[in-house]
């Protein structure tokens, strides 16, 4: 064979299976470097380790964390007993827990350096696979997966075809990695990628920075894809030194067997928005300027970083918010939170009629459903899903913290004002 | 494999990109207990919503491409289980989905061009596991599925990924 992709070679490290044996559309089993679970999904991965493995310990203690970020209000008893069945466990079997209002847990495994460049890490999460910007081979897995996980600190994986994408060109604000994330959302799903693994490349990777790539990459779940990966570089192994983390600088090799090679050209792109009802129904924001909308929400794994916050400040200092709109905040991690507070940007949108909510998943979890509102409130999310009635009985759209809260002033989705400031 | 050749009337749900969300909504993440999730399948899919309340026992499922694309709910899996739903045929399937599947022992078989295969309601289908053909008997025709991996077969057969954790 001439040689690996990135994911291959990721999972090369992690089997058993001779390199004969790793090649796209065969199954492997791999020894996860991490596995996680949440308030939703844990305690059913908990019920079911009980029920098949009673008197069991897990794999490693160290390489399990519950990262409770669903449902940080409890607002529903039912969280509050599945919480507590967390913590119980946990304390039992010397697992640590991320409780409540630390944040949303595939960002803790970068924020905090718990996963690096190479690794594997599952969680309950289907935008696990974010962690691909970070070059780490993050996964979604259902309950049964992470309870026979935890025992066995393994897993089975289809080894995926890639598609190698060269984004060709750069972009420059307003324009922002959301409206890039939605613009590859909508040429990817167009594509095809189902089930399949994308490597980025291109110029304009260099400059994006981390919270860019976790944007970028949370998308390509959206169209059914299994991974995006921004191979790791001088950008990420910067970010892993506040850990004191050295990392390889995995990419995917020249001659690999790549299944196509695709470009996307970015040079002008402009600003974007995913209308009902799907997230790839993305349409250049032109055509729905003036939709009116009552409800907005900046946060998700998706856009919920301080600098998504800042990128919302920065349109809304000085201006307030519509008083037929509700503006809520939701930072993704508790790390974001104090960044905000600090650089003063919360002070800005607080002052701008802006609401926060504690650090976690946001609207894409059932346990904030009441973000968003009833059958009259048309919400546009920062998130990453907008499938009717997913996150409210009525319209959602998906765009930028720039789009929201431009569109937060006007009370319709609207372009920002640019200002020199 | 205990059942090399599956048979089973035709269900269709023809629509492609069904999310999880539309197969079991968030709003009953809850749920768990699997008869209280069957009423709920498709509950949120518009000219679906009586699917769950329906006697779907024994019926092989057949849908669009992207199946199941969304989160990694297992409910999502457990519905269609509670149902009795033999197996599901879709042209492809979200990969969260499909191994959510596989881990509680229900196959999915995936046939690209199942769109321009001729399947009405009700159908008598077969499927061949062995040799990856799906055959429509009421209409006497037939088309190959994408091979299924041997692994998948030996967790689907052992009733799950659950049962062999003590393999390992």
């Amino acid at each position: 064979m001439a040689g690996f992709t990135l994911i291959e070679k990721i999972i090369k490290k992690h089997t058993d299976a001779s390199d004969e044996d790793v090649y796209p559309g065969n199954i492997v089993w791999i020894n996860l470097d991490i596995v996680t679970a949440r308030d939703y999904a844990g305690p059913q991965v908990i019920d079911l380790f009980l029920e098949n493995y009673p008197g069991s310990k897990t794999f490693d203690s160290d390489k399990i964390i519950f990262t409770p970020d669903c449902y940080p209000y409890g607002n529903d008893p039912k969280h509050v007993k599945d919480q507590e069945k967390i913590r119980v466990f946990a304390k039992e079997h010397d697992i640590q827990v991320t409780d409540l209002g630390s944040g949303i847990g595939s960002h803790l495994l970068f924020r905090r350096g718990l996963s690096k460049p190479g690794e594997i890490a599952f969680g309950a999460d289907s935008h696990y696979n974010i962690l691909g910007a970070l070059g780490i081979l993050g996964q979604g897995a259902g309950d049964v997966m992470l309870a026979f996980a935890f025992k066995t600190g393994k897993s089975w994986i289809k080894i995926p075809e890639t598609v190698k994408v060269k984004l060709e060109g750069k972009y420059t604000w307003p324009t922002t990695s959301k409206d890039l994330a939605l613009y590859v959302l909508k040429q990817l799903h167009e594509y095809g990628i189902t089930g399949k693994a994308v490597e980025f490349y291109g110029d304009v990777i260099s400059e994006l920075t981390i919270e860019d790539r976790v944007t970028l990459c949370s998308l390509i779940t959206e169209a059914s894809g299994m991974i995006g990966f921004v191979p790791a570089d001088e950008v990420t192994a910067e970010y892993y030194k506040q850990f004191n983390i050295e990392i390889d600088l995995l990419t995917g090799d020249e001659a690999a067997n790549y299944t196509s090679e695709l470009t996307i050209n970015i040079d002008n792109l402009g600003l974007y928005v995913a209308c009902p009802p799907h997230p790839h129904n993305v349409k250049p924001i032109e055509e729905v300027v003036g939709t009116p909308i009552n409800s907005i929400i900046i946060g998700s794994c998706t856009n919920g970083s301080a600098s998504d916050i800042h990128q919302a400040a920065k349109i809304l200092k000085g201006y307030q918010i519509s008083s037929e709109v509700r503006f809520g905040i939701v930072p993704a991690t508790r790390e974001d939170f104090v960044e905000i507070n600090l650089d003063g940007d919360m002070t800005i949108i607080l002052e701008a009629g802006g609401n926060f909510f504690g650090a976690g998943c946001s609207t894409c979890a059932k346990g904030q459903y009441g973000l968003t509102g009833g059958v009259t409130a048309v919400t546009l999310t920062t998130g990453n899903r907008n499938t009717q009635g997913k996150i409210g009985p009525a319209d959602v759209y998906l765009a930028s913290p720039v789009v929201a809260a431009a569109t937060a002033i006007e009370g319709k989705i609207a372009k920002p004002i640019i200002r020199d400031d | 494999m205990s059942s090399e050749i599956i048979y089973g009337k035709a269900r269709k749900v023809l629509v492609d990109d069904i999310d999880t969300d539309q197969i079991f909504h968030q709003s009953l993440l809850t749920i768990h207990n699997p008869e209280e999730i069957k009423p709920h399948i498709f509950g949120n899919l518009d000219g679906y919503r009586d699917f769950g309340k329906e006697d779907n026992a024994g019926k092989i499922l057949v849908v669009g491409k992207n199946f199941g694309k969304g989160s990694t709910r297992q409910q999502a899996v457990t519905g269609f289980i509670a149902h009795r739903i033999k197996a599901i045929i879709g042209a492809s399937f979200g990969p969260i989905y499909y191994s959510n599947a596989v881990n509680a022992g229900l196959l999915l078989i995936e046939v690209s061009e199942i769109a321009n295969f001729s399947i009405e309601e009700n159908d008598e289908l077969e499927i061949d596991v062995t040799q990856s053909l799906l055959t429509n008997k009421t209409q006497g025709t037939n088309i190959k599925c994408e091979r299924i991996p041997i692994p998948v077969l030996d967790i689907v057969e052992a009733g799950g990924l659950m049962s062999l954790g003590e393999k390992f």
